[in-house]
């Protein structure tokens, strides 16, 4: 199959959906590549590059369109290019049926086949080819990049002889692929980063990139598994607390990140004017939602604009397209991943199996028909959190009355215990000789040592300790000892087996400690 | 001779020793002295005692001492670490023996003495024990048959539940828990008939009802044991060593002999601290496992997800060399397998390779308490890298890698995740929080408990199935 990728024709799109490294890749599956000349130029690709890689030049958009077979590109075609398509042909784009309805029809009713690169399901054996993710990464890294543009001061720490420099303050809200990767960007830069989620799950994610969580307490925390790994809508009540919070932090932080979106609405309103009002002149707001109305209410999409209290609001919405050649080699490598799905024989023939999870769910327009919505996938897409019980710190009174408490049962037991023993010694006091007490007493000391006594010994010397305390009790002998010269030959005989039989236990307790202790090496 | 003054002086001074000797084993290089003072400590009191006055005999007592001796220092040069519960039951039995011997003895020299009195009713000559009685008033004569009666019934109960220990241990009897029909009931039975003789032994009766006794405690001691399955034999050793130190104790009342007190308590009590921390260690109480069994599951046990997936040495040995720190837990099966020697050479070759290897240690891992950390010192694991559950339990999530050579209850992460399973609130190793489990085990049984194990289908767990020994030889070239 013959697999073109045209120039981009979007104002101030510099991707490109064909790398010449990619181009190699997707020959190997037995295809052939095309691309339409100049379409690299702005990624850093120029068309000798191509060609050395096996690409086919082609010199307009409307002989690739001719020629290919599949058309792969970056952003959804435009009315032209939707002409051109053809039956039978497939197209490989980020498309958004959900907001291009139009363009959904348009392209069902030429026939083509249409997979949308922003379509692909959040499944981990799809991750290769989820060019979202890719381009998220790159949007968040790129934001933070430019927050550091447009912010006068360095990200981090320093103490030098000229002064001391504090760390820049950065909050990134919503902890998606690009929150993570502006989180990672701006700790490794050397700012001090927080960020907050409505999906208390993704905690342990923020806090493994070096940010601090900005916990919200609040009950019917969502479970971001039940919408595919997104975020889904919140509640008024939960939206209250949450403004709270970032209100708070207003004052005190220098740079701000927004990355909040929800599948398929407008970006939610969480930087809010008076926000802003609260900052520091200097300080500088990225949001990262401006495409779909942005999370912050000064942000004007595509712009980059001062408030009036000097705070910088950045609202590009091109931040991939920004960093061409990176965004372009990601892109063009989850494209090729895809062909390969695409073409599990590497004959260069293209299978197009609707019963593929992964493909099912990108396909939008097949054969005449609007696929679009896909059935729900077989597999979730991220495991169900489990719920975990906080257990709640107790207070310091809470403790303490928990301690004095416990003190006082421990006291009362103890008591307890030693009345009553204390009425038992006397009631055998009254019936007992006094040689017997004699005796007695020194049993009941014996005991109380050996408690003391045992208690401190090592878990990992319990055997040997078996083994003393097996030959000390050998000292039955003596009793066997005062017997055995007695005029009665029964009770000499029966002493003599005594003797025999505790010297054993005697002599071979002592002897196998002795041996076990020995093993007992310090590394 | 030597005087009495002599004699009591070496009984404090045995005494302090064997006092100072438990004492030293709270670490383990002063332990090593340790063992010397109670060996000395011994020698002293069984010296001064056998050249105290009244002492006769030599002709018996030497030879026999001789003879003891050698045999004890056979046993403990010829037994094999892995043997060493059982070796250790077989010595509780004869402490328990001597005890009914002493004992038995102990009354027919009472029944001479008054047999002299009752005779002629002047005081005729007696010699070594029998002098001693014969000084006794009425009423120090009832206590002394009280003794007699606790001391006969302990010992006979501990020789023979250390007998059938011993069996169990070494396998020459069947270590699934097995009784008579009729149960516990037998036993109760014939302890309460035992109660009946004593009561007819208090108020005059001859020397039958001792015998009787003894052989009612003996059916005792064995019934008991036999009904108690091989994994709670920790309890129970620990148990029959208490008893041997309290059989002790009851006859140095009936000889009037301080040291054998003070001893025998001392024994005594570290047997019953011992067995408090293995019941403890398994969340039952001690009744519950002298009387056998598992019991009060209060529901369905939950259903486990999930399949066991099996793997061969190259991976274990793959995940083994990629990890930095590894956590080894060993168990019964590897003192079945013989497996220690194997371990160990693991372990060094991985830490050479500079990875942190720490054992975790379960206080009834094993057949003793502590029969895991003798093993591992036979094989010249170095013990400061062995450590207890309570040290280990929260290092686990930040552990690459676990192996678990053939244990299996105490991992079973049913212990506190289903509140219905039998082992519910047992303490355990929380070896599912690492990032790998390795389970090193002969095939897909379950454990001592009867109970599936939830950890062997975790999705982080990986069966490596085949002998303990065998796997980790294969396993050894591997890795490097």
């Amino acid at each position: 199959m013959r697999i073109g990728a045209p120039k981009e024709t979007s104002r101030g799109e510099a991707r490109v959906a064909l790398t010449p490294e990619s181009a190699q890749q997707i020959q190997k599956l037995g295809h052939e590549c095309l691309i339409e000349t100049g379409a690299g130029l702005a990624a850093g690709f120029n068309d000798d590059t191509y060609r050395d890689a096996g690409v086919t030049v082609v010199d307009s958009a409307e002989a690739l369109f001719e020629a290919a077979e599949v058309v792969i590109k970056v952003r959804e075609p435009s009315e032209a290019e939707a002409a051109r398509l053809r039956e039978g042909q497939t197209l490989i784009a980020f498309f958004w049926p959900a907001q291009n309805e139009a363009l959904l029809e348009a392209c069902r009713a030429q026939g083509a086949t249409v997979i949308a690169m922003d379509m692909v399901p959040r499944i981990s054996r799809a991750q290769k080819m989820d060019a979202l993710s890719s381009m998220a990464n790159i949007a968040g890294y790129r934001a933070v990049i430019e927050a550091g543009n447009n912010f006068g001061r360095f990200f981090t720490g320093q103490v030098t002889a000229a002064g001391k420099v504090p760390p820049a303050k950065v909050l990134v809200i919503g902890a998606g692929v690009a929150g993570l990767a502006a989180i990672g960007t701006a700790t490794s830069l050397g700012a001090v980063v927080r960020a907050f989620d409505v999906r208390p799950e993704v905690s342990e994610q923020i806090e493994s990139m070096g940010a601090e969580f900005l916990f919200l307490d609040f009950e019917n925390s969502q479970d971001g598994s039940e919408s595919g790994g997104y975020a889904s809508p919140s509640s008024p009540e939960f939206r209250e607390k949450q403004l709270e919070c970032f209100r708070e932090q207003a004052p005190d932080v220098d740079i701000v990140i927004t990355t909040a979106l929800i599948p398929g609405r407008p970006a939610p309103k969480l930087w809010l004017e008076d926000m802003v009002a609260a900052m520091k002149p200097g300080s500088v707001i990225v949001d990262l939602a401006a495409e779909k109305g942005g999370n912050c209410d000064l942000t004007q999409p595509d712009e980059r604009i001062v408030s009036d209290n000097g705070v910088i609001v950045v609202g590009y919405t091109d931040f991939p397209s920004r960093m061409a050649t990176q965004s372009s080699l990601l892109y063009a490598t989850n494209i090729r991943h895809m062909l390969t799905d695409l073409t599990p024989e590497k004959d260069g023939v293209i299978n197009h199996n609707m019963d593929d999870d992964v493909i099912r769910g990108a396909t939008v327009t097949h054969q005449g028909d609007v696929t679009f919505p896909p059935p729900p996938p077989k597999v979730k897409a991220i495991a169900a959190a489990k719920p975990k019980k906080k257990e709640k710190e107790p207070t310091p009174e809470e403790k303490k009355a928990t301690e004095a408490a416990a003190f006082k049962a421990q006291t009362k037991r103890q008591v307890g215990i030693l009345a009553i023993g204390g009425a038992l010694m006397l009631l055998l006091g009254q019936v007992a000789p006094a040689s017997f007490m004699q005796h007695f007493i020194v049993f009941v000391l014996a005991c109380f040592i050996g408690f003391q006594v045992i208690w401190k010994v090592s878990h990992s010397l319990h055997t040997p300790l078996m083994a003393v305390t097996n030959a000390i009790s050998g000292i039955i002998i003596l009793g066997a000892i005062l017997q055995i010269g007695s005029g009665s030959a029964v009770v000499s005989v029966l002493a003599a087996i005594s003797v025999l039989i505790a010297t054993i236990n005697i002599v071979g307790g002592f002897l196998v400690t002795r041996r076990m202790l020995a093993m007992f090496q310090k590394s | 001779m030597l005087g009495q003054g002599f004699v009591s002086a070496a009984a404090i001074a045995a005494s302090v020793l064997f006092i100072l000797s438990l004492g030293g084993l709270s670490n383990q290089e002063k332990a090593k002295r340790a063992v010397w003072y109670g060996i000395v400590g011994m020698a002293v009191a069984v010296f001064f005692t056998a050249f105290g006055p009244g002492i006769g005999g030599y002709w018996w007592l030497i030879p026999m001492m001789i003879i003891g001796a050698g045999i004890g220092t056979y046993m403990a040069g010829k037994v094999e670490m892995t043997e060493m519960p059982q070796l250790v039951a077989a010595l509780h039995s004869f402490v328990g023996l001597a005890a009914v011997f002493v004992a038995w003895s102990a009354d027919l020299e009472r029944r001479r003495v008054l047999a002299a009195r009752a005779a002629d009713g002047v005081m005729q000559e007696f010699s070594a024990f029998a002098a001693l009685v014969a000084t006794k008033a009425p009423d120090e004569l009832t206590f002394l048959q009280i003794e007699v009666v606790l001391g006969i019934f302990i010992g006979a109960v501990t020789f023979t539940g250390s007998v059938i220990a011993f069996g169990k241990l070494a396998g020459k009897v069947d270590g699934k828990p097995r009784q008579l029909p009729g149960g516990h009931l037998l036993n109760a039975g014939a302890a309460v008939l035992s109660l009946v003789l004593a009561v007819l032994y208090l108020n005059g009766a001859g020397f039958w009802t001792l015998i009787l006794l003894a052989a009612l405690a003996f059916f005792i001691g064995y019934h008991l044991i036999m009904g108690i399955g091989g994994a709670d034999m920790p309890v129970v050793v620990s148990m029959l060593n208490s008893y041997s130190g309290w059989a002790a104790a009851a006859i140095g009342f009936t000889l009037g002999n301080d040291l054998l007190i003070v001893t025998g308590a001392l024994v005594g009590s570290s047997g019953a601290i011992l067995s408090y921390i293995m019941c403890k260690a398994m969340n039952r109480n001690f009744v519950n496992v002298i009387l056998g069994g598992f019991g009060g599951a209060t529901g369905p046990a939950a259903e486990i997800e999930g399949e066991q997936v099996a793997i061969d040495a190259g991976g274990v040995a793959s995940a083994l060399n990629d990890a930095d720190s590894v956590v080894i837990v060993p168990g019964y099966g590897m003192a079945v397998a013989q497996a220690q020697t194997a371990v160990s050479d693991l372990v060094r070759k991985l830490r050479a390779a500079g990875k942190t290897v720490r054992f975790g240690i379960h206080p009834v891992a094993g057949r003793l308490p502590g029969h895991m950390n003798v093993l591992l010192a036979e094989a010249k694991v170095p013990y400061d890298i062995v450590l207890e559950m309570d040290e280990i339990n929260d290092d686990f999530a930040s552990t690459d890698v676990v192996i678990v050579i053939g244990s299996n209850d105490i991992v079973n992460p049913a212990a506190e995740e289903d509140p219905n399973s039998p082992i519910a609130g047992m303490p355990v190793l929380k070896v599912w929080e690492a990032k790998q489990v390795f389970i090193c085990k002969r095939g897909q049984g379950t454990g001592y408990s009867g109970i599936e194990n939830p950890l062997f289908f975790k999705e982080n767990s990986r069966m490596f199935y085949g002998d303990a020994r065998d796997s980790l030889n294969t396993l050894l070239p591997l890795v490097d």
